[in-house]
């Protein structure tokens, strides 16, 4: 029988372009603390250490060897995760299976990226072969590229729309404080005027790379009594993979393909017993790498029909104060520590459950949440967050 | 943001950097056909029978293993899709910035179920489109070296 598992502790640092303060190993250790003092635990309480990185991107092999000290995870088990943008939620998946499982009762799970070394875009490149996509591949951006196209030609969506949910994402980046970019944007009109990155793309229509680490902790449930009375249960996590599609990783402008996303949200949602999520859960952070692509992901999670989520942004329905709201925090668009920008999702989802997200809180009472990844061709982590089970 | 647009430098490379990668079987047979006869050659998987691209032992489609019905491609295609980007990206395979970037394409491949991303010919933005038709140009000399270097670009064709 599966034990039951909640959220005891979350602790993220601040995310800025350049961290030239601190090292890895550091940064790490600024989210580690803040999220044992959240659960009021020391890491002799703590079972096991899970830590998420793409190291790739730092271009250092086995970060996780070197931070023992500094991630808490000396003298005890755990392992590392390199998923690509799926990295931050799949410690967290495998944590609370294992918690889950009753192999461990508390487990710290701690995830970070520092872009400011290495060449994350030049390190996604490299993920084509010399065999196969050498010379073809341009980092994620080429791919959110042609997402942008075939959501046009699908949707009708226009260069407003999208605009639209990077002026959102802004709006709750400023009131977040840990968000990296906080632009201030006034209209949609500077987002249209920004820099041509690549085709549809313009520079704000696209995430930051930033550093940032965030740690959770978790705890079997009866461990969770005796720690906090304002628990964030896991209700259920979920990971689907996806090969590339015919012409692109997250893009399909037969439009005849399934999405890893709908098959996630199709399973998790059955097994939970949700008929209609729109109505049942409240709220979601997502891994919006681009604007163009929050809009997809509101279809594809079930939130609105196929080709209609430009209309959510329309009508305001995913703003702070909006009716289903997406990306209080800003989300990815705001703050992109790669590694560890799932783990913020699901963080930011416990603060807006917990009603402690201060400034940023949801207007409505957030009682239920989903917090999704997604990374290389389109793969797809969901976990489902609830107050009480 | 620097005040001064940033001027790029361009550095030549003149040390060989040889490196070892089997291909496989499928797509090695592909890059014989390139070197030798500049010829696009691809299976049709056995159950689904339709082009698996680039050739692969197992169907991308079915997920079973394609089978050995090979056949030629044709080498033009219409565009369906097209990015070019704006900033000097650094490509880790070549060790170097490219600051003179192609558009890139998705084509539909003519008689085909393949849609290939490859660079067009054509720089100038105000004469892409979508539909317009392109042909594969091959590299007369120096073939061998995969299909993104013995198909230089795809250029625009009148039919």
């Amino acid at each position: 029988m599966a034990r039951r598992v909640a959220i005891v502790g979350v602790g993220q640092t601040y995310h800025k372009s350049h961290r030239p303060d601190v090292s890895q190993m550091e940064l790490v250790n600024e989210a580690v603390r803040p999220a044992l003092a959240d659960a009021q635990l020391r890491m002799k309480d703590i079972d096991a250490v899970y830590v998420g990185n793409m190291e790739t991107f730092e271009g250092i092999y086995l970060p996780d060897h070197s931070m023992v000290d500094f991630s808490g995870a000396y003298m005890k088990p755990g392992f590392k995760i390199a998923s690509g943008g799926t990295t931050g939620a799949s410690i967290l998946e495998e944590a609370f299976h294992a918690v889950s499982a009753g192999i461990f009762d508390k487990v710290l799970v701690a995830a970070f990226e520092k872009q400011d070394s290495g060449d994350s875009t030049g390190a996604i490149t490299a993920a084509t072969t010399p065999a196969w996509g050498k010379g073809q591949a341009r980092g994620a951006i080429h791919e959110f590229a042609k997402q942008a196209l075939s959501y046009i030609k699908h949707s009708g969506a226009t260069e407003e729309h999208a605009a639209m949910v990077r002026v959102k994402a802004d709006k709750g980046a400023c009131r977040n404080p840990y968000s990296h970019l906080k632009l201030g944007l006034k209209s949609v009109d500077e987002i249209l005027s920004s820099e041509p990155l690549e085709y549809p793309l313009r520079l704000f229509d696209f995430c930051p790379q930033s550093c940032g680490a965030c740690a959770i902790i978790i705890a079997t449930e009866e461990e969770v009594r005796k720690i906090t009375n304002k628990p964030v249960w896991i209700a259920d996590t979920i990971c689907v993979h996806q090969e590339i599609f015919r012409a692109g990783a997250f893009c399909d402008f037969t439009d005849k393909e399934r999405y890893s996303q709908e098959i996630a949200a199709e399973r998790i949602y059955k097994r939970n017993g949700i008929t209609n999520p729109y109505k049942e859960i409240d709220m979601a952070e997502v891994y919006e790498p681009s604007d163009w692509e929050e809009m997809l992901i509101y279809e594809l999670f079930g939130l609105c029909p196929r080709n209609e989520g430009w209309k959510l942004v329309e009508k305001g329905i995913t703003e702070i104060e909006g009716e289903w709201p997406v990306n209080p925090s800003g989300g990815v668009l705001s703050s992109n520590p790669i590694g560890a920008t799932p783990t913020v999702r699901i963080a930011e989802c416990v603060l807006q459950i917990r009603g402690e997200a201060g400034e940023h809180q949801c207007t409505k009472d957030i009682k239920t949440a989903f917090a999704t990844a997604l990374g290389g061709p389109n793969w797809t982590s969901m976990i489902l967050l609830k107050r009480s089970l | 943001m620097a005040d001064e647009p940033q001027e790029y430098i361009k550095v030549t490379y003149t040390k060989p950097r040889p490196y070892r990668w089997a291909a496989g079987e499928y797509l090695s047979r592909l890059y014989q056909e390139c070197r030798d006869n500049k010829k696009l050659m691809t299976v049709r998987c056995q159950h689904c029978k339709q082009h698996v691209w680039p050739p692969a032992k197992v169907c991308g489609r079915c997920k079973k293993l394609s089978g050995n019905d090979w056949v030629e491609v044709s080498d033009k295609g219409t565009v369906v899709q097209f990015t070019y980007t704006n900033f000097p990206m650094f490509d880790p395979h070549a060790g170097r910035y490219i600051t003179e970037e192609y558009p890139f394409a998705t084509i539909d491949i003519d008689d085909s179920e393949i849609y290939w991303v490859a660079r067009l010919e054509e720089k100038d933005k105000s004469k892409l489109k979508t539909g317009m038709r392109v042909q594969a140009v091959w590299r007369e000399e120096d073939r061998g070296g995969g299909l993104d270097h013995d198909i230089l670009y795809f250029r625009t064709i009148e039919e």
